[in-house]
């Protein structure tokens, strides 16, 4: 076979192999873009035949090659340069619809090649190559995005570490302040009541010191029931009990109980009370709480000579209690986190002003509970500030009933103070507790016996037959779950059957739901005052005549 | 082989030209401003190249390669280091979604620019030794500065000379620095600088 033929056959070869079986677009021209080639590939996703196109000049075939600049493409191949179109950059080289499965395009997504053709040395014409990347661009995008998605997760978890290591920091802060906070009033009780022993004080000064121990005494249960409150917060344990409130006479009242302090700092409380004010449905202890923290941030916050604006306003189906003081107001860094617990706990204010620093965030999580809202607004340090606290009127959606699992002494009761007749046995491992209890209970008539153990506590038990038990639970040896375990394993006539009161210290809803479960009938939180006292035991009494 | 303070000036004055151009057409290409900085030119031994760019390169190296052929032939080559290919590469493309590597597509974005910007060069060189260059179809490589100059030595011991050319293409505020190489034999070197002489000539 002669060279010709064989460059014949491969001729023949190369154009079958363009013409028929190219899995790309090949388009050819010549010198003026007179198309001379234009293969099967072409003709199917164009749906332009080549009968059609042969001989025609391409930019007329296709304008907007013109109107994208893409005419200065071939001209520079035609100057034998050579020309590659990116997808990303042009989309196309010539518009066609998408064979794809995939509907993020419409049309085919090109990236093409441009070639000058050369015979004897000279450029005769242009090859242009177009392939379909569609599918390869939708899969590059899917794998950006996934690549995207898990340095988003990546940023996050180190947000999120960031975050926690910050909540540390102020946890670790926090708990210096409530070191701190706590020992203070401690200083003062464990003071005076040296003195007291002592008996060295005048009457004046015996006077001045119990009402000094009694006021610390009065400051750290509140410290501690903000604590307890925060607790239950975080472990989403505080739920509320609705009923209609007067908002009116909430704040009346609690601007009463302000009255005297605000007084002796000659600072004005300045109260505007829109007239014909619906009741609103609240937790009625949980709504004076929030009006109780707000004033009192605002006395604690103004200055002597200051005033504070207390107004009450219906905003169509909701009200709006705000609160304005001339105090030292919020730098505007601050402002945003006024409302964040521990981050609440400001070291420097705290120190200036005491407290925990908690209400706040209290009054955040409580007005939310009521599906209400709280804002803050301050022109920045020293001048002032101003929360508003707005609530519906109508009712929230209901809340269980009492917090966790509810308990016999939040049943609203006609409660006797008088305990005539009534004989008791008191259980604790610590001598002050019992004779405290001791001391509350003979005060209003009750017959009261003291065990300081389990074993005493049972033997007493049986020999003096005591019309209801109170009983500390945490105890060294066996403890207050023990003693009602033992009691409530006796017949009824040696005392199994024994209304049961736990007085602890164990605070918790855990702790008050566990004590019921094991035979209490009444969980009593320490700190207690002599009156709660005497009506939880008042309501146990009740159970013994029921 | 060192250039003199002439050729240097007549160079860069030459490239400059041309990256004007370029400019232009990145600029009409992407729809927003293109500008490349004025180039600053050297000549190194190509066997010396790693040594001259590896503080500008280190790691590995984006190349944008394109072997031309005629009177005057060689290799000529845009290199960008791989933060930069990603970062020119994003800047050019304004539609998510921005590239977290140099995907196929962002690849073929850099071989355009790289295509148009070393056709400019050369293009112009052409035009200046009043001869036709040929070339070939641009490829992208991503490898070390050592091996892209391994692949660059070839038996031939005349093409030993690379001019190199360094520039920083600035797109929206930001710029990202690259470097144009020329590697030519003594013998289109030598043609190129006496051109060159005579363009400086006629200017005067």
């Amino acid at each position: 076979m002669s060279k010709t033929d064989k460059n014949d056959i491969l001729n023949a070869a190369v154009l079958s192999w363009m013409q028929d079986l190219a899995p790309q677009g090949i388009l050819v021209t010549d010198r003026s873009l007179a198309v001379i080639g234009w293969n099967q590939w072409l003709e199917e996703r164009t749906g332009k035949r080549a009968k059609e196109v042969l001989g025609r000049n391409l930019l007329e075939l296709y304008p907007d090659l013109k109107t994208r600049g893409l005419d200065n493409y071939y001209n520079d191949v035609l100057s034998g340069q050579v020309r590659l179109l990116a997808q990303r950059l042009h989309e196309c080289l010539l518009p066609m619809p998408t064979t794809s499965d995939f509907k993020e395009y419409t049309l085919m997504q090109q990236s093409a090649r441009i070639s000058p053709l050369y015979q004897d040395g000279e450029v005769v014409g242009t090859l242009t190559i177009i392939d379909d990347v569609t599918e390869r661009v939708i899969r590059e995008s899917q794998l950006q995005a996934q690549l995207e998605a898990r340095s988003q997760l990546l940023a996050n978890e180190k947000a999120a570490r960031r975050e926690a290591e910050e909540a540390n920091r102020l946890k670790d802060q926090f708990l210096a302040t409530i070191s701190h906070e706590l020992r203070t009033p401690l200083t003062a009780i464990v003071g005076w009541s040296t003195l007291l022993r002592a008996g060295d004080l005048t009457p004046a000064a015996a006077t001045r010191a119990v009402e000094t121990i009694y006021r610390n005494a009065n400051a750290q249960t509140q410290l501690i029931s903000d604590l307890l409150d925060v607790s239950r917060i975080i472990s989403n344990k505080l739920v509320l009990s609705m009923s209609s409130v007067s908002l009116t006479s909430l704040v009346e009242r609690a601007l009463d109980a302000f009255k005297p302090e605000s007084e002796a700092r000659n600072i004005a409380l300045q109260p505007t009370m829109e007239p014909g004010l619906p009741e609103i449905s609240a937790d009625p202890e949980r709504l004076q709480q929030i009006v109780w923290n707000l004033l009192s941030n605002a006395v604690k916050f103004t200055p002597e000579g200051g005033t504070i604006q207390i107004s009450v306003k219906r905003i169509d189906a909701r009200v709006e209690i705000s609160v304005t003081d001339s105090g030292i107001g919020i730098d505007s860094k601050f402002l945003p986190f006024v409302f964040d617990r521990f981050r609440q706990a400001n070291s420097a204010t705290t120190r200036d002003h005491g407290g925990l620093g908690l209400g706040l965030s209290i009054v955040r999580e409580l007005v939310e509970l009521h599906k209400g809202s709280v804002h803050v607004h301050s022109e920045g340090t020293g001048k002032g500030s101003t929360f508003a606290v707005v609530l519906p009127i109508g009712s929230p959606e209901r809340q269980n009933a009492r917090e966790s699992a509810g308990g016999p002494e939040c049943v609203p009761l006609n409660m006797p103070t008088s305990l005539d007749g009534l004989k008791g046995l008191v259980v604790d491992d610590e001598e002050d507790t019992r004779d405290f209890v001791r001391t509350v209970l003979e005060s209003c008539g009750s017959e009261v016996t003291t065990a300081s153990s389990v074993s005493e506590a049972i033997t007493m038990l049986e020999r003096d037959c005591p019309d209801f038990l109170i009983s500390d639970l945490g105890m060294p040896s066996e403890d207050g779950y023990a003693l009602i375990t033992k009691v409530r394993a006796l017949p009824a006539e040696r005392g199994g059957r024994i209304p049961a009161a736990a007085l602890t210290a164990y605070a918790r809803a855990d702790d008050r739901h566990r004590a019921l479960l094991a035979g209490f009938q009444v969980h009593i939180a320490k700190p207690i005052d002599p009156q709660n006292l005497v009506n939880a035991v008042a309501r146990l009494a009740k159970k013994v005549h029921d | 082989m060192v250039l003199t303070e002439r050729q240097n000036d007549s160079l860069s004055e030459l490239i400059n030209i041309a990256f004007s151009r370029t400019g232009a057409a990145l600029s009409e290409l992407t729809g927003q401003r293109v500008l490349l900085s004025p180039p600053s030119v050297s000549m190194h031994r190509t066997a010396d190249l790693p040594r001259a760019l590896e503080t500008f390169i280190p790691g590995e190296v984006a190349s944008i390669h394109q072997v031309f052929a005629g009177p005057v032939a060689g290799d000529a080559l845009l290199l960008l280091n791989y933060a930069g290919a990603m970062e020119l590469t994003n800047l050019l493309v304004d539609e998510p979604p921005q590239t977290a590597y140099l995907d196929e597509s962002a690849r073929e974005v850099l071989t355009e620019v790289g295509n148009i910007l070393l056709n400019a060069c050369l293009g112009m060189f052409g035009n200046l030794l009043r001869v036709h260059v040929s070339f070939s179809v641009p490829r992208l490589h991503l490898e070390s500065l050592d091996a892209l100059v391994a692949s660059l030595i070839t038996d031939e011991d005349d093409r030993r000379w690379a001019l190199v050319v360094s520039t920083a293409f600035k797109v929206r505020d930001s710029a990202v620095s690259g470097f144009l190489v020329m590697a030519l034999s003594v013998a289109s070197l030598d043609r190129l600088l006496h051109e060159v002489d005579d363009w400086e000539g006629r200017q005067v």
